[in-house]
């Protein structure tokens, strides 16, 4: 009954959203559907409750034991709190200028923040991968130096104005790049649908904790 | 009860493809011959990644991407992660499992510990190593990234859908020394994976993971149906190349439809 009972929900749900998406006509499909999606809206936010016990069981150790970067796992967990309280008992809402401070002055900084690293470890990935070590490696950094340079003002002005850069980086990315992409596109469709069936089915059961039959 | 508008094609199209996936599954249960499957890399290099972890003694960093648990991505995720735990179990290897999602992470938390229990070894499982960081993408990045710089995981397995943070993991990955197998089907990422990691699952590869993983007949059945509904997809680009070059718009008009 462990397995059977969530397998025999997993088919009927999946059942539910197949036919409502493919089909029209039918108001109770579609009233299904909304409320599944409404359940799971709510479960996603019950459990959220369950992350915060976990982060606060790991960090807590950490801060009682005094482990090393202790004073770190205190941070988080003032941070974790402090936000969840302030944001029930004094700001009760997402419209108080509090929480817009906390969100736009700080949260949202930060995140740019760590968006943006991502320009060095392209520049790091970049560096390793271009170095010429097999015939796929000099493809890739002579397709690169022409995207580059065909998509910066410095390609087309070390040609005197020829924008030769430019027109091969376009039909790079319109020919072999979109041909590459739309055949790997395909198979994901194709195996994702597969997976699908095969959970649905109840054939693949990994997600119970245990593969196969 | 009607199919909807723009929907036709698509829906038996998938109709026919099911059908294939079902006849399939049918034939490797009665037992019947399967083609044999190519071999994949990145999942070949998964037990070898395992094991370079048990022998340093050094932990395993499993990450089932930010996708969360209506996408495909992240159950086939799911079921690597309940191959790569009873693997972390039988060699006595910690396996740190880092979420963003708390659903997802829920899940992971129950399969990693069947996978100890399947194991027989309930007591070995650490819950403190199945992990939420935060529900935010960019936290989540960053607490992955003080993870591997902090625990030093000697094999990084990046599987499921992954976006932004796909470079970030993969890169602290490489500066921490670690063995890296890195799979999604988001497109953009998969060239930072190729550019990144030691093996890269392209695509479908992902989804095929755990058939491949388990050996289960069955499950290699769908994968052979997977292919033949490739070759259905190759057939169509190219009728409908021929067709649109005689300037005949039958195949277009059947798509849309």
């Amino acid at each position: 009954m462990k397995k059977e009972v969530p397998l025999a929900i997993c088919f009927i749900v999946a059942l539910i959203y197949i036919v409502s998406n493919y089909f029209t006509g039918v108001e109770f499909l579609a009233t299904m559907k909304d409320l599944l999606d409404k359940w799971y809206l709510s479960v996603d936010a019950i459990v959220v409750a369950i992350g915060m016990v976990n982060l606060a069981q790991i960090h807590g150790r950490r801060v009682a034991n005094k482990r090393e970067g202790w004073l770190f796992s205190l941070w988080l967990m003032l941070c974790m709190f402090g936000m969840f309280f302030v944001s029930i008992f004094w700001f009760k809402g997402t419209t108080h200028v509090g929480w817009n401070f906390m969100y736009k002055m700080i949260i949202s900084p930060m995140n740019a923040t760590v968006y943006s690293t991502l320009v060095f470890y392209i520049g790091s990935a970049a560096y390793r991968s271009f170095r010429i070590r097999s015939m796929e490696a000099g493809i890739l950094l002579v397709v690169a130096f022409i995207m580059m340079l065909g998509r910066v003002p410095l390609g087309a002005m070390l040609l005197g104005g020829n924008q030769a850069f430019a027109t091969a980086a376009d039909w790079l990315l319109r020919v072999p790049n979109s041909a590459g992409m739309r055949g790997i596109q395909i198979g994901a469709a194709l195996g994702g649908i597969a997976t699908a069936l095969r959970i649905m089915l109840g054939i693949e059961r990994g997600y119970l904790g245990g593969t196969g039959e | 009860m009607k199919i909807a508008a723009g929907y036709v094609f698509s829906f038996w199209f998938e109709a026919v493809f099911l059908a294939t996936v079902i006849v399939m599954i049918t034939r490797a249960r009665k037992g019947m011959k399967i083609p044999e499957i190519y071999k994949v890399a990145g999942l070949d290099a998964m037990d070898e990644a395992i094991g370079r972890c048990t022998e340093m003694g050094r932990p395993v960093h499993f990450a089932p991407g930010i996708g969360d648990v209506q996408n495909a991505q992240t159950l086939a995720a799911m079921s690597i992660l309940s191959y790569v735990a009873k693997q972390c179990a039988k060699y006595d290897t910690d396996l740190i499992d880092t979420n963003r999602n708390v659903i997802v992470y829920n899940m992971s938390e129950a399969i990693v510990k069947q996978a100890y229990i399947e194991a027989g070894k309930p007591d070995a499982f650490k819950p403190e190593n199945v992990r939420w960081i935060s529900n935010d993408q960019f936290a989540y990045a960053t607490g992955v990234t003080g993870i591997m710089y902090r625990e030093k995981p000697a094999a990084n397995l990046l599987l499921g859908a992954f976006w932004a943070e796909s470079l970030i993991f993969a890169e602290v990955g490489a500066a921490a020394g670690a063995i890296q197998i890195a799979g999604t089907a988001n497109t953009a990422q998969i060239p930072f994976f190729v550019a990144a990691c030691d093996y890269c699952l392209i695509g479908e590869e992902l989804y095929a993971a755990s058939a491949y993983l388990s050996r289960e007949p069955v499950l290699l059945g769908s994968l052979v149906a997977q292919d033949w509904g490739k070759m259905g997809g190759v057939v169509l680009i190219v009728l409908g190349t021929l067709l649109v070059s005689v300037g005949s718009p039958f195949l277009k008009d059947l798509l849309a439809k």
